[in-house]
């Protein structure tokens, strides 16, 4: 028996609410300085402090969902909402969290899509919240 | 600093390269093969390497805190990836104030292509000081 589009998308949608590893990284100068330089941006603050996007280098902020590539043939990204609540300085210490917030699929005009919401949660080495990050993942 | 409703960010233009993807990708790490391997991403129905969506927003970062500088801190930023951009094409980056209140400001941004097209749209909420 075939494996239906169906089928994939009931086994994703098991993972909503499920966490990730959660992994700690230090916010080195290098990384941050090869960072501002891939992106072009030559703010001097950057060199005491992350970028807004910044985050988005120190840990996944998507689950590597192998099921999800039984879906279509490649993964697009459909959109980041960053939430900050306090600064990444160069020397924190900050533990990303993430987890499936939704799974659904949705026909455009492309054919059909099959779309995953991740929430991330980012903390300092103080235990405050930093940051909140959604990212919408679409495989079609 | 004197916000208005309807002010015009001044624009940022970059000029993204296929050597600033694999830096790019190096730096987020992010290794997907759609943003360097230009027989991949045709394989998989685009016309070849494309931009990574978080460096797009990157760019629109950039656009804000050039604009914010020390006048204020950013409390929230959204990016919504409409379409695909292809490097060797400027990338031109733009935004308006949408919303002043209080100290609060609301800044709308986009992305577009070199035909104009906002491939890329966002918003991006500030607390001034």
């Amino acid at each position: 028996m075939s494996t239906t589009i169906v089928d994939i998308i009931d086994r994703v949608k098991t993972r909503i609410g499920v966490d990730g590893p959660a992994t700690t990284t230090t916010v080195e100068a290098g990384h941050v300085r090869r960072f501002v330089e891939a992106i072009g941006d030559p703010n001097p603050r950057w060199t005491k402090e992350a970028p807004p996007t910044f985050l988005v280098a120190l840990a996944p902020a998507a689950l590597h969902l192998t099921d999800a590539e039984d879906f279509g043939k490649g993964w697009l990204n459909g959109g980041n909402r960053f939430e900050y609540l306090a600064p990444v300085v160069i020397g924190d210490q900050i533990t990303a969290q993430s987890h499936v917030a939704d799974v659904y699929d949705k026909a455009g005009s492309a054919g059909e899509m099959l779309f995953i919401v991740f929430d991330t949660s980012y903390t300092n080495q103080r235990g405050e919240l930093v940051a909140r990050l959604r990212g919408t993942l679409i495989r079609r | 600093m004197k916000v208005e409703v309807g002010q015009e960010l001044p624009e940022l233009v970059k000029h993204p390269t296929t050597r600033q993807l694999v830096q790019y990708a190096g730096a987020q790490g992010d290794f997907y093969e759609i943003h360097y391997d230009q027989a991949y991403a045709r394989s998989v129905g685009l016309p070849g390497v494309i931009l990574h969506g978080l460096l797009k927003a990157s760019f629109l970062g950039q656009l804000v805190t050039d604009w914010v500088g020390d006048q204020g801190t950013l409390k929230s930023f959204e990016v919504s990836y409409r379409g695909i951009d292809e490097p060797a094409r400027p990338y031109r980056c733009r935004g308006r104030v949408a919303r002043v209140e209080g100290s609060e400001v609301e800044l709308e941004v986009w992305g577009e292509d070199e035909s104009g097209k906002r491939t890329t749209v966002g918003s991006a909420t500030v607390a001034l000081r």
